[in-house]
């Protein structure tokens, strides 16, 4: 199977690859896994306090899609509203990696990490 | 017929592997093509039908958390979707700093001491885990066999974590 080009150079130059300090208030984290390949993504969201996403990173241990899923998705939700961020959907993240059917699981991972950081945020700040 | 009916076996976890390989051998002898040379080809159709299955079911029962899925899902437990994504975040964290250790082998000094730990680290949360579900699989009431399928899932974050460790010995002591 040939990895898409955006894949390849998302994977060979990730965007925003590290950590933030989860205990840090505005700090919002969210961790997912996929048993069946167990791959493991952690999206840490630093957000103001006005709701917008200032600095997303990104830590994922699994496949080129997983790594290039979480990649694109820092890059997609800095300077967006937690609101906005929410929306994302993993079709639109798949569409634009040209993923194959087979790989669609690490977009919704990608999706599923921006839901778990969101909520993460919210019973923060509750 | 379920794989345990078809084997002769109770419906439950413990089995004995070397008598399940014994059942499996005498099966496989029943439908034995060569029995067959000189049935019609409908008889031969179903014997190849019905090895494929003995077979399907020997892989299913052999190992223990394919025969964990396949038990708990026999018993009507609803099995979240391989593909679902898992949300337990303490778990993951320490998956997370697992794969870090991994990771850090490559620099480590002495390579195979470090290699050693890890898989005696991953290799020890296994068998607790592992301990745990097999308890919960054997009490069967409904509650453990959810918290056995929960339990399941995360042993095969472990298996991933030794394709890993088996990958990384290869590449870092092959020479």
């Amino acid at each position: 199977m040939a990895y898409s080009e955006k894949v390849i150079d998302h994977y060979e130059n990730p965007r925003n690859v590290g950590s933030m300090d989860k205990n840090d208030p505005n700090v919002a984290t969210g961790m997912v896994g996929a048993p069946a390949c167990g791959d493991v993504m952690k999206l840490q969201l630093k957000i103001s306090a006005e709701g917008i996403i200032e600095d997303a990173k990104f830590k994922t241990y699994g496949c080129g899609s997983a790594i290039a899923s979480s990649s694109l998705v820092t890059e997609w939700v800095k300077g967006k509203s937690i609101d906005e961020a929410a929306e994302i959907k993993n079709t639109a993240i798949a569409e634009e990696l040209a993923l194959p059917p087979v790989k669609i699981h690490c977009s919704i991972l990608a999706e599923d990490a921006i839901k778990a950081a969101i909520a993460d945020y919210r019973t923060k700040k509750a | 017929m379920n794989y345990f009916q078809l084997f002769g076996l109770e419906d439950q976890f413990d089995l004995d592997t070397t008598k399940l390989a014994e059942v499996y051998q005498s099966l496989q002898k029943t439908v034995h093509p060569d029995r067959f040379a000189h049935a019609s080809s409908q008889e031969q159709l179903l014997a190849v039908q019905k090895s494929s299955m003995i077979n399907d079911a020997y892989q299913t029962l052999k190992k223990p958390l394919t025969r964990a899925t396949y038990i708990i899902t026999l018993r009507g437990t609803e099995m979240p979707n391989e593909q679902a994504s898992f949300g337990d975040t303490a778990f993951l964290m320490h998956q997370m700093e697992l794969r870090e250790m991994l990771a850090e082998i490559r620099d480590s000094d002495d390579i195979e001491a470090a290699i050693f730990n890890a898989a005696q680290t991953l290799d020890e949360e296994y068998q607790q885990l592992f301990n745990v579900m097999q308890a919960q699989i054997n009490e069967n009431t409904p509650e453990t066999n959810l918290l056995a399928s929960d339990n399941l899932r995360k042993l095969k974050f472990y298996q991933k974590l030794q394709i890993e460790l088996d990958r990384l010995e290869e590449t870092l002591l092959d020479d």
